[in-house]
């Protein structure tokens, strides 16, 4: 029996929410896909385009940007500029022929375990349907 | 319409009170219709300058040229520039200005008016010429330029000629300048982004074959790069070759240099690549289509600028080039800007 498709995700989660709020759900045992390859970076506004690209480029299937909600930047207004740029990104990935649903954008805070959780789910059934990632992938 | 003695008046005027180093501007080129720059130091040579529709390129790339030369000699001759600028010129200067590149005081703009039209399209005046050979492209009245043929002179329609950029053109007129000639009137365009529309109405799969086609024909000779005015950065992120390197730079710093892409033209490099730099002018494009004009594969490199622009119109209500004072796209933010993209 063919083994079943298994998403790769990269996800970029902000150190001061959304990487703290993934640790909560690891401590508090709650089950996700394992299909998340988390990387801590200090604030989602330092997300350069390039990272994702990259992530892309490196053959993830499916690449996730999260930090913390509007107004809870520990930077103050990092996000803001974050939700901007990663707009632009979507736009653009989306107007070359990406699956929209290749890559997301959420806001997780550090209490919000459940909701990691639920977004990491969400991700991986959405990607499962749509094959492996192979049009930015470098050797497909 | 845009009187050449008036121009060359000036232009002399200037020179000759020492006003400004020398003039960018346009002159007559040796192959039929087509200009080339020039670069008028002598106040007898004015004679040479030209304004018609041909003059396609954007001069502003010799500005950012000019202030590179400047960083390394000894002496610099601060004085200005002259600089002959069209409609999207002049917002190239003003996204130059916007981040503090330029100063005002180092150019002085000597703006001309499209005349209600714009510029042309080598390709689209071939087809209409249909083998005759054009010797003289002019503008003529109500949006009409005439085109001297090596068998007579014609009068054309300028929306049969116009480049597709001019005919999405919202401002067909210098918004700064020092002085200016011509008809100050815009020409109306009903729909800005059409080409961008179009390509959106259709089909993810039909963009992304049309994409990969595109861009699997790119061999990467960064042609769009070097005649971008925006593109300026001394260290460009694509290649490793422009990375500072001084000959005290140690070894263990070479090596840490990220290669976020690599040279190989292949197609995931050249998608990267053109991503990266479409990202890299979202907010600063000004859509004077010198990527598309010299890029040696006919890739529509435009379309990816130009759906930019129409983000930041749509989504973020942001418009180039039209007030230095104000901050860029992606340095700025308002609390409405949409998020109903986020989980």
């Amino acid at each position: 029996m063919a083994e079943e498709f298994e998403p790769k995700i990269v996800a970029f989660l902000c150190k001061w929410c959304s990487s703290a709020g993934s640790d909560l759900a690891g401590v508090s045992r709650m089950e996700y896909p394992p299909n998340v390859i988390p990387i801590q970076v200090m604030c989602s506004g330092s997300v350069s385009p390039l990272y994702i690209l990259s992530a892309f480029k490196k053959g993830a299937d499916g690449v996730l940007v999260s930090g913390c909600h509007p107004g809870d930047c520990h930077y103050i207004k990092g996000n803001f500029y974050a939700r901007r740029r990663i707009a632009l990104v979507k736009e653009l990935l989306e107007f070359v022929g990406l699956d929209p649903e290749r890559f997301q954008m959420s806001w997780v805070s550090a209490a919000e375990g459940v909701k990691y959780t639920e977004i990491i789910k969400d991700l991986v059934k959405e990607l499962k349907p749509l094959g492996p990632q192979t049009k930015l992938r470098r050797n497909p | 319409m845009v009187k050449l003695e008036d121009l060359r008046q000036e232009a002399a005027g200037i020179l000759k009170s020492g006003k400004v180093k020398y003039i960018i501007g346009y002159t007559r080129g040796t192959n039929g219709f087509r200009p080339i720059p020039a670069f008028i130091k002598d106040p007898d040579d004015v004679e040479n300058l030209i304004w018609n529709p041909a003059c396609v390129h954007n001069l502003t790339k010799f500005i950012v040229d000019e202030k590179k030369r400047l960083k390394k000699e000894k002496n610099p001759d601060k004085r200005p520039i002259g600089i002959i600028v069209k409609g999207c010129d002049s917002r190239a200067i003003n996204v130059l200005l916007q981040e503090k590149y330029i100063n005002r005081e180092d150019v002085y703009l000597l703006g001309v008016s499209c005349e209600k039209t714009g510029v042309l399209d080598e390709k689209k005046l071939n087809k209409k010429l249909k083998g005759r050979r054009a010797l003289q492209v002019d503008f003529k009245d109500n949006g009409s330029w005439l085109v001297t043929t090596d068998s007579g002179q014609e009068k054309i329609q300028a929306e049969e000629l116009l480049a597709d950029r001019c005919i999405e053109c919202k401002a067909n007129f210098p918004v700064v300048y020092d002085i200016v000639f011509g008809d100050k009137s815009l020409r109306k365009t009903d729909r800005p982004f059409q080409s961008v529309e179009n390509m959106e109405n259709l089909s993810q799969k039909e963009r992304w074959e049309f994409w990969k086609e595109q861009l699997d024909k790119c061999i990467r000779c960064y042609a769009c790069r070097s005649a971008c005015p925006m593109c300026y950065c001394d260290e460009c992120v694509v290649d490793t070759i422009s990375f500072a390197v001084e000959p005290d730079t140690p070894a263990e710093e070479k090596a840490q240099k990220i290669k976020w892409i690599e040279k190989s033209p292949n197609l995931s490099e050249n998608i990267i690549y053109h991503l990266t730099r479409a990202m890299h002018l979202a907010g600063r494009c000004i859509d004077c289509g010198e990527c598309e004009r010299v890029c040696p594969l006919d890739i529509p490199i435009r379309f990816l600028n130009k759906k930019m622009e129409k983000e930041a119109k749509t989504l973020f209500d942001y418009e180039v080039g039209f007030d230095p004072g104000k901050p860029s796209l992606v340095s700025s933010f308002k609390d409405e800007d949409p998020e109903d993209f986020i989980r």
